[in-house]
């Protein structure tokens, strides 16, 4: 038998994961729901409204974004933060230490939990709620009473048509991931108020990180590099490849380092 | 008594040295062997360490230094092939919210002996209402079937802290019966237990803890070939240990003349924490 990994039990172990996160994960689905359904009903644009068009004089939908963006950085981030939070409890951390599968195996079903359905399952939630509005919305444009008065576009069809996403959408591809890996690490290295700790750890180590980073630039190079615009960059901007490797690269250290935390792991 | 055909060390502990914190040591060069057909009385005072012995076997802390070998793995690897052979019950437990068959479902797939003919049988036999969900069942109820579990997947290396706590006077009898049955020459059962009385008769290997080390590790005829365990009306000389009782006391005392006695293991456990030195040459 493997010990590292095998697949039989690795699907065993998602299995047996979810007896455990599931009931709660479906339950912050619901309640994820809940949320978007209430913001679009709240600012969705109505005819017993005034200000319901934005500056080009279509039905205005921009508070999707925000809302989008906020609220899936929310949701990620918590769903990371409670994975492996049982492993400060020593009762539950027992269970799951002694439960016949590799440190691998068990670190994997975390990613696959956290990074991968639970963003899978806020893209499918937004998107068929945004669908839904957008849909109803349409199907009552008479109501407006406005000559002229175009279609709305659900957030996919405006986003993809957008030659900005086209062109940067991949840049930024990690993102998520980060923020997850984040999270996750931050779920098995506090044993007690994991999102809180894990944020406000962040926060400082990014605040601490730019100080430096700009302090070390600034005594650097300051007054001695010369510099101008389209300086051997082929006209690409070269910073949005920088954040593509940057933050894929700081996404597997921080899996990395939950994995050796995992193994380290004591009761 | 269990007589085997081949007894191999399924335990192996060498120089182990563990604590908590770098200044406070639990155990000090510890070595010991345990092997396949019995049954293991862990007994401690409270902070002696048991627990941590057992942790430390089943890989859930780590050694400072020092070897484990339990089963030819080292347990602080965690390898699955090592995992499936272990019955943990730890003495603080958790259950999910589901019913006993979801959780059959979910975690016995991982061991591939589970018998689930025996988990049937021992449900029945510890009376678990199976239509309730777990997490609304009694300490005591959960902890039966946390034990049938354990057995039923029918794990070489069983390790059980404290599992008569939480047990009425009718399920510690069936815990003993069940445990009798349960034993086999592949088997080996470590239990950790401050009630003595309640495995009195179970356990036939008695191994003590004190001072950072073992204190005594000795089969129960081995120690009743060697003590003996009567009352007394008066205490002399050759008496080791005793403690007052009713109609005089209660004695340990070396068996010279190879009398026949029954373990006293609370006598025992008090008499060699008291007078460890004496009890030292005998067992050395």
């Amino acid at each position: 038998m493997n010990n590292t990994f095998n697949m039989t039990r690795f699907g065993l172990l998602l299995r047996r994961q979810w007896l455990e996160f599931g009931k709660i994960y479906l339950i912050s689905l619901v309640v994820l729901l809940g949320i978007v359904v209430g913001f679009y009903g709240y600012n969705i644009p109505s005819p017993f409204k005034n200000n319901n068009f934005d500056y080009a004089g279509n039905l205005d939908m921009r508070f999707r974004y925000p809302l989008f963006l906020i609220l899936g950085f929310v949701f990620i981030s918590i769903v990371a933060s409670s994975y492996f939070n049982i492993l400060g409890q020593k009762s539950r951390a027992i269970l799951e230490l002694m439960t016949p599968a590799s440190v691998f195996e068990k670190f994997l079903a975390g990613v696959v939990y956290t990074a991968l359905i639970s963003l899978f399952s806020y893209l499918l939630i937004f998107y068929l709620t945004d669908l839904a509005f957008v849909k109803y919305l349409n199907g009552h444009l008479n109501a407006f009473n406005h000559p002229g008065i175009k279609k709305v576009e659900s957030i996919p069809q405006e986003v993809f048509r957008d030659e900005g996403f086209g062109k940067y959408w991949a840049y930024f591809f990690a993102l998520p991931f980060l923020i997850t890996s984040i999270f996750l690490l931050g779920s098995i290295y506090f044993n007690r108020f994991h999102y809180i700790k894990t944020a406000l750890s962040v926060m400082v180590f990014v605040g601490l990180g730019s100080y430096l980073v700009v302090r070390f630039s600034v005594w650097l190079m300051e007054n001695k590099v010369r510099y101008h615009h389209n300086f051997r960059n082929d006209g690409k901007d070269q910073i949005l490849l920088a954040i593509l490797l940057i933050t894929s690269l700081i996404t597997f250290m921080v899996w990395a380092i939950t994995y050796i935390r995992l193994k380290e792991k004591e009761v | 008594m269990y007589y085997l055909t081949n007894t191999v060390d399924m335990i192996n502990i060498n120089n182990l040295n563990f604590g908590y914190s770098k200044h406070k040591p639990l155990f000090k060069n510890m070595s010991m062997r345990l092997s396949n057909g019995h049954i293991y009385g862990l007994l401690g005072k409270n902070g002696a360490g048991k627990s941590t012995l057992l942790k430390n076997l089943a890989g859930l802390v780590y050694a400072q230094s020092g070897t484990l070998d339990v089963l030819g793995y080292d347990p602080a690897k965690r390898q699955p092939a090592l995992l499936e052979q272990i019955c943990f019950i730890p003495e603080e437990f958790y259950l999910p919210s589901v019913k006993i068959n979801a959780y059959i479902k979910a975690n016995a797939p991982f061991y591939k002996n589970f018998d689930h003919s025996y988990f049937t049988d021992l449900i029945k036999e510890f009376d678990i209402p199976v239509e309730q969900k777990l997490i609304n069942m009694s300490y005591g109820q959960k902890k039966k079937v946390i034990i049938a579990f354990g057995l039923a997947t029918q794990a070489k290396l069983v390790i059980m802290d404290e599992p008569t706590n939480g047990l009425d006077i009718p399920s510690k009898a069936q815990f003993r019966k069940i445990m009798a049955s349960a034993m086999t020459d592949e088997r080996c059962i470590i239990i950790s237990t401050h009630q003595v009385r309640d495995l009195d008769n179970l356990i036939d290997t008695v191994i003590m803890l004190d001072e950072n080390d073992i204190a005594l590790k000795a089969t129960v005829e081995e120690i009743t070939e060697k003590l003996t365990f009567k009352k007394v009306k008066e205490v002399d000389d050759s008496v080791f240990y005793a403690e007052p009782s009713l109609s005089g006391y209660n004695a340990v005392m070396p068996n010279y003349h190879h009398e026949e006695s029954k373990l006293d293991m609370e006598l025992l456990f008090n008499a060699i924490l008291a007078e460890k030195t004496k009890f030292k040459p005998l067992f050395s």
